[in-house]
């Protein structure tokens, strides 16, 4: 089955997604830790986070990882959910406050345009980056 | 569960998951994610969020090892196999891949496999960890 939003011939070497952004606060890590059940006083603790290392509470790795998945999903549909790949690694932390846009680029394209590869990251406001890594979409899957 | 007892090769107890209905749309919400109801819509089917599905085996995984308040998730990598509908049952089986000591941190990484009820992987995953000593 074709992905609803794409082909092959949409998507070539140097095309950036379409990017998302958001507008991080602490009603959304808090929201977020109800909805994943992941309640480390890291991320939702005031008192307890102002004492760690970060200084104050910081965002769920993950919480920045879906919102990389909705730039996927909205670029390449159900080709996103079946065969989907990514590898990211977290370089910063999120917080509250923060407006985060998560972009992603196409590098490199195989299998006549049918498999694709992409440099995707997660930056802040300042234009620092929190997660950077690859993803893969094939679009015959 | 004594992390600095957890040697490469270790497996966790598999643990069930299901995303029903409530739990997809309280999930949509908190991460704003307009992308995949739209797909659903122009499907005319119910997918749970691809990261839904790996945040939910991820937890079951962090319970069982008891992370510390102060651990740091340093990477990621996921393969999402096939869609997942709301309220599949899923099994998730977890394994330490890699264990090392440095500077005063305990670095672990950890695989993961969901199946369905047939035994077919919808997702795989590998997590990298690093735990204050």
């Amino acid at each position: 089955m074709r992905p609803v939003n794409s082909t092959s011939k949409t998507w070539s070497v140097g095309r950036e997604l379409p990017s998302v952004s958001k507008a991080l606060t602490q009603e959304k890590i808090d929201g977020y830790a109800r909805a994943s059940g992941d309640f480390n006083p890291i991320h939702v603790d005031t008192a307890f986070a102002a004492g760690t290392f970060f200084g104050g509470t910081i965002a769920h790795g993950m919480l920045l990882l879906a919102y990389l998945s909705e730039m996927l999903t909205a670029a390449f549909g159900r080709a996103w959910l079946s065969g989907g790949r990514l590898k990211v690694r977290f370089k910063g932390v999120a917080r509250p406050g923060d407006t985060l846009t998560v972009r992603g680029r196409v590098e490199r394209v195989q299998d006549e345009g049918w498999r694709l590869f992409m440099a995707v990251e997660c930056v802040n406001q300042g234009g620092q980056v929190l997660v950077t890594g690859d993803a893969e979409v094939r679009l015959d899957g | 569960m004594d992390i600095a007892l957890l040697e490469k090769g270790h497996r966790f107890s598999p643990v069930s998951v299901v995303l029903d209905e409530a739990a997809v749309h309280r999930y949509l919400e908190a991460v704003e994610d307009a992308a995949l109801p739209a797909l659903c819509r122009d499907e005319g089917q119910a997918w749970a969020p691809p990261m839904a599905v790996a945040a939910l085996a991820l937890r079951g995984l962090m319970e069982a090892i008891g992370l510390p308040a102060g651990a740091v998730h340093g990477s990621q990598e996921f393969e999402f196999r096939r869609p997942v509908a709301v309220a599949e049952r899923l099994d998730s089986r977890a394994w330490v891949a890699h264990r090392s000591q440095r500077s005063g941190w305990l670095a672990l990484a950890v695989e993961m496999e969901v199946t369905d009820e047939g035994g077919q992987a919808v997702l795989a995953g590998r997590a990298s960890v690093l735990i204050p000593q």
